[in-house]
């Protein structure tokens, strides 16, 4: 399967992510600018996807960007820096859901995007998001590797810092939550316009 | 066959999560902020180094200030030795001039008596 961050950076991953480093290391802001530009989209899918807001996905990718440049020289080589970027926006995400009182998200049309496959669901896909703001931050990070930036549990649990055991667990309850919320929600979707139904043809 | 219902809900779960773009500009605006956070650190070691500046200066100044005071002292103690030595050999002199004196007092009436 296709990585979830696009055939189109893996291949800017392994053929120019070393050279563009380098130039970017010796203070090339145009490099720089084009490290920014391959990896945004995958630094800002994870906080959009963790945080539920744009606007805080957008500050958390620029603190990120902005953590990368003064730490430049702490990156070994292109292939650590998409999962140095990972590592760094899940925890900063994590951070700030923890410091939030509340975890739980309120999804709006901005947090959505165009699915392109033709038996897409958009209410489901997007009860699917806003139900992910139930889970806890970690939680919802291992969903987030695992099915947005398809990521397997070891890369998961390296990411995250924990073990891949935990990262299993996590996967298999968070999904049986999910599915079971999911499929409440549908019930409770299709028998509400029933109801309505049946209280209109109700005699007065 | 009918598709696996946990595939299913796993490939729904992968299409409600496909990764989006940040909006127009995203990286003008992280290189807008990367060159005001480098003015903003240029500014904060400029500052650094006055405050460590003003910090090695007062340092500095209580230093010379407290050797200044252990100088001061140290005259003191000297001055009052050698004020305590002037008195003790003021001491030993007038003793010695008092037993002179003494001594003269009594030999005229000894030379009288004999």
């Amino acid at each position: 399967m296709a990585r979830a961050d696009g055939h189109g950076v893996t291949e800017w991953e392994t053929r120019q992510a070393d050279e563009v480093l380098v130039r970017a290391r010796g203070g090339d802001t145009a490099a720089f600018a084009e490290l920014v530009r391959a990896q945004q989209r995958m630094v800002f899918s994870l906080g959009v996807r963790m945080l539920a807001d744009r606007q805080k996905a957008e500050d958390l990718a620029q603190d990120v960007f902005l953590q990368l440049h003064r730490k430049l020289s702490s990156i070994q080589s292109g292939a650590h820096l998409a999962p140095w970027l990972r590592q760094v926006t899940a925890r900063k995400a994590i951070d700030r859901l923890r410091r939030e009182p509340k975890h739980e998200v309120e999804l709006t049309a901005a947090e959505g995007c165009a699915v392109e496959e033709q038996d897409a669901d958009p209410l489901l896909e997007q009860q699917l998001r806003g139900l992910l703001g139930e889970l806890s931050p970690h939680a919802r990070a291992v969903i987030v590797l695992r099915f947005q930036d398809d990521l397997d549990p070891v890369d998961i649990a390296r990411a995250l810092d924990m073990s891949v055991n935990t990262v299993k667990s996590h996967l298999q309850r968070s999904l049986t939550f999910l599915r079971e919320r999911a499929t409440r929600k549908n019930l409770q979707a299709s028998i509400r316009p029933l109801r309505a139904v049946n209280a209109t043809r109700e005699p007065t | 066959m009918n598709p696996d219902p946990q595939d299913n809900f796993e490939n729904r779960l992968r299409a409600a999560l496909q990764p989006v773009e940040p909006s127009e500009g995203f990286a003008d605006r992280v290189m807008t902020r990367i060159a005001a956070d480098a003015v903003k650190r240029a500014r904060m070691g400029a500052s650094r180094w006055f405050v460590m500046a003003l910090a090695a200066s007062l340092v500095a100044a209580i230093v010379v200030g407290e050797q200044w005071q252990r100088r001061q002292e140290q005259a003191g103690i000297e001055a009052r030795r050698q004020l305590l030595e002037a008195l003790r050999v003021t001491r030993e002199k007038l003793d010695l001039a008092y037993q002179v004196v003494n001594s003269e007092a009594r030999s005229p009436s000894r030379d009288a008596g004999s």
